[in-house]
C-alpha cells in the first residue's frame, strides 16, 4: 500500500505530496512560478500535460534546497544535454525551468505573474500571454499544435 | 401557450378550435397561460383534445440545457467578435474556467496520463 500523501499509480494528478511540495516553497519564499502548459492550464487553456514546469529564479537558491530536504528531494545536476531533475517522490511530476524563451529575464516576468489558488495557497504562474510568447519563440511542432488552442483561450478569458 | 399552439395547427386546427373539441373555455385557457401553477383538469382535457399526454403540454427546463445554451451564446459573443476563433476551443476553455484551477491542472495532467 502507498504512503499516506505519496502518488499512486491510477490516483489523482496532484498528489497531496506534490501539493505539499508547491506549498512549501511558496512558505519558503522560494522564487519561482509555474510554466508552459500547466500555467496555460490553470489558467483555463484546455491542453494536455504530462508535468508541470517550475520556473526557478536560482537553482542555488538555499531556501530552494532547504524545501528540498524537507520534502526528501534534491536536484540532479545535469547529465549531458539533460537539464537537471527533481530527484524522489511527490518531486517528479515537476520538471525545472532555467531558462524561458522569447522571456525577458525571471525578475521581469515575475512581476507580472498572476497568483492562483491550489486551495489553501497561491502559487504565482506565468501570464497566459506570456506562455503563448514562448511557445512561439520556441517554434517546435509540438508547441505549434497547442498555439492555436492557447490563442483562442485567451479570447475566452479576456471576453470574462 | 406556444407549444399548445404548435400542436394544434399540426392537428389542423386553430387554438379556438382545440379548445373547443376540449371543452376548455377561452378564459380557463388564458388563465392557464398567465398562471406558474397548471390547472391539472384544464390539462387533461386540452391533451384529450389534442391525442397528447398532458405532460406533452408542458415544457420542461432543464437547468443544464439552459446553462450549455448560455455557454455556447457566450461562445456565440466570442466568435462575433474574433471571426476564425475555434468555436470548441472557446467552448472548452469557458467551461474549465468554471471549474477551480487546482481541478483545470488536474484535468490536463489526467488526459495526459
Amino acid at each position: 500500500m502507498p504512503a499516506r500523501g505519496k502518488p499512486r499509480p491510477g490516483g489523482p494528478p496532484l498528489s497531496a505530496a506534490e501539493l505539499r511540495f508547491l506549498r512549501a516553497l511558496v512558505r519558503a519564499k522560494v522564487d519561482f512560478m509555474i510554466v508552459g502548459l500547466s500555467a496555460a492550464a490553470l489558467q483555463g487553456a484546455p491542453v494536455v500535460t504530462q508535468d508541470v514546469d517550475l520556473w526557478f529564479r536560482d537553482l542555488n537558491d538555499p531556501r530552494l534546497h532547504r524545501t528540498l530536504r524537507k520534502v526528501g528531494s534534491g536536484i540532479l545536476e545535469p547529465v549531458g544535454l539533460n537539464p537537471p531533475v527533481l530527484l524522489g517522490e511527490g518531486v517528479d511530476l515537476f520538471d525545472l525551468v532555467t531558462h524561458m524563451h522569447g522571456l525577458e529575464g525571471f525578475a521581469e516576468e515575475m512581476k507580472h505573474a498572476v497568483r492562483i489558488s491550489l486551495g489553501s495557497f497561491r502559487v504565482p504562474v506565468l501570464p497566459l500571454d506570456r506562455v503563448i510568447a514562448s511557445k512561439r519563440a520556441l517554434g517546435r511542432p509540438k508547441d505549434e499544435l497547442y498555439l492555436r488552442v492557447l490563442a483562442d483561450t485567451r479570447k475566452a478569458v479576456r471576453r470574462r | 401557450m406556444e407549444r399548445i399552439r404548435s400542436l394544434s395547427r399540426a392537428r389542423g386546427m386553430t387554438v379556438t378550435s382545440a379548445l373547443a373539441k376540449a371543452g376548455v373555455s377561452r378564459n380557463a385557457f388564458y388563465s392557464l397561460a398567465r398562471r406558474d401553477s397548471i390547472l391539472p383538469r384544464t390539462l387533461r382535457a386540452l391533451g384529450a383534445g389534442l391525442g397528447v399526454e398532458p405532460e406533452a403540454l408542458l415544457t420542461r427546463d432543464d437547468p443544464r440545457a439552459e446553462a450549455m445554451k448560455a455557454l455556447l451564446a457566450e461562445v456565440e459573443a466570442i466568435a462575433r467578435r474574433h471571426p476564425g476563433v475555434d468555436r470548441e476551443n472557446v467552448r472548452h476553455a469557458l467551461l474549465l474556467l468554471k471549474r477551480k484551477p487546482i481541478e483545470r491542472l488536474r484535468l490536463a495532467l489526467a488526459r495526459a496520463r
